[in-house]
């Protein structure tokens, strides 16, 4: 396996470990809209996808894994299309 | 540490979004320049255009390739939200170490990139509070923390790094606050303390897993 397809990778391992340990507690920018007390002014738009899950996917290890994935394909998808315009 | 819609007024979220439009094209035409003339660029001689400190790739394709692995990392990484608190979390943002491998006009583009596909695809951060999203973590966060690392850098690379992301978070999250309380969200004196010590570990943690992240890089490249 070359250095390339090891950093591409990577984040493939990141996702997976961020679909099992990462932390349900809400950043700091919520605590801190919580704190103040303007957290209602909150709009939720949601026009594809919410908060890194997948409506049609019940368990979450897998919904969250499978949005992680989704994300990398899009990236990897723009790369083709400004490889594609750059030729 | 994205700001959702409701927060900001309408104006100064339009203001943002359109400002930010400008600096995106710009640095669109910048980092476009370099991917068609990159092969002609010899290692060292790309100081202001700031291609990268980690010669791993090489060529027009190659260069495309490489901003793109690192939007995924940045995307993957900011995916991540660790324990910092009791109840808190919070994620790398990853300005700094997109435009230290990157320079400032393709980490900015890199950065932008990745908050736009949050924002419409995963809902995170608001689509009207895209611009100040950029703005505040992208532009503030990578493109002005890249100038703070360049004057720093030949005295001392890991202070550097370490000084330019506490200046990232704790930047960010002033402008946040800034912006918040044009809007008439919050009082910024009332909520000055509050926001900047909920932010000052997230600035701590952004130092040393940038610092870590640099190091695996440069290692991965060897």
């Amino acid at each position: 396996m070359n250095k390339k397809t090891i950093l591409a990778l990577f984040p493939a391992l990141i996702i997976l470990s961020s679909s099992l340990f990462s932390s349900k507690y809400p950043d700091t920018l919520e605590t801190f809209a919580v704190n103040q007390g303007f957290v209602k002014q909150y709009k939720k738009i949601v026009l594809i996808f919410n908060d890194y899950t997948l409506p049609f996917i019940s368990n979450q290890f897998l919904s969250s894994l499978c949005a992680g994935i989704i994300g990398l394909a899009l990236l990897y998808i723009l790369y083709k299309m400004v490889k594609f315009f750059i030729k | 540490m994205h700001i959702c819609d409701g927060f900001l007024n309408n104006s100064l979220a339009m203001g943002l979004l359109a400002g930010m439009s400008v600096v995106f094209s710009y640095c669109l035409k910048r980092v476009y320049k370099v991917a068609t003339t990159v092969s002609t660029i010899t290692s060292g001689s790309n100081k202001n255009i700031g291609i990268c400190t980690f010669e791993f790739f090489n060529g027009t394709n190659e260069y495309i390739q490489k901003l793109t692995i690192i939007a995924m990392w940045i995307f993957a990484l900011q995916m991540f939200n660790i324990h910092v608190q009791s109840k808190i979390s919070a994620h790398l943002i990853g300005g700094v170490f997109a435009a230290v491998i990157l320079g400032p006009f393709a980490g900015f583009l890199v950065m932008s990139l990745v908050f736009i596909i949050q924002c419409i695809f995963f809902s995170d951060g608001g689509i009207l509070a895209l611009g100040a999203n950029i703005f505040n973590m992208a532009f503030i966060g990578s493109f002005i923390s890249y100038y703070i690392y360049k004057a720093i850098v030949n005295k001392n690379y890991h202070l550097a790094i370490f000084i330019s992301c506490l200046f990232s978070i704790l930047s960010a999250a002033f402008f946040c606050l800034v912006e918040l309380s044009v809007s008439g969200t919050v009082h910024f004196s009332a909520s000055f303390k509050n926001m900047m010590h909920l932010h000052l570990i997230v600035a701590l943690l952004e130092a040393v897993i940038t610092l870590v992240l640099l190091r695996l890089l440069k290692f991965a490249c060897k």
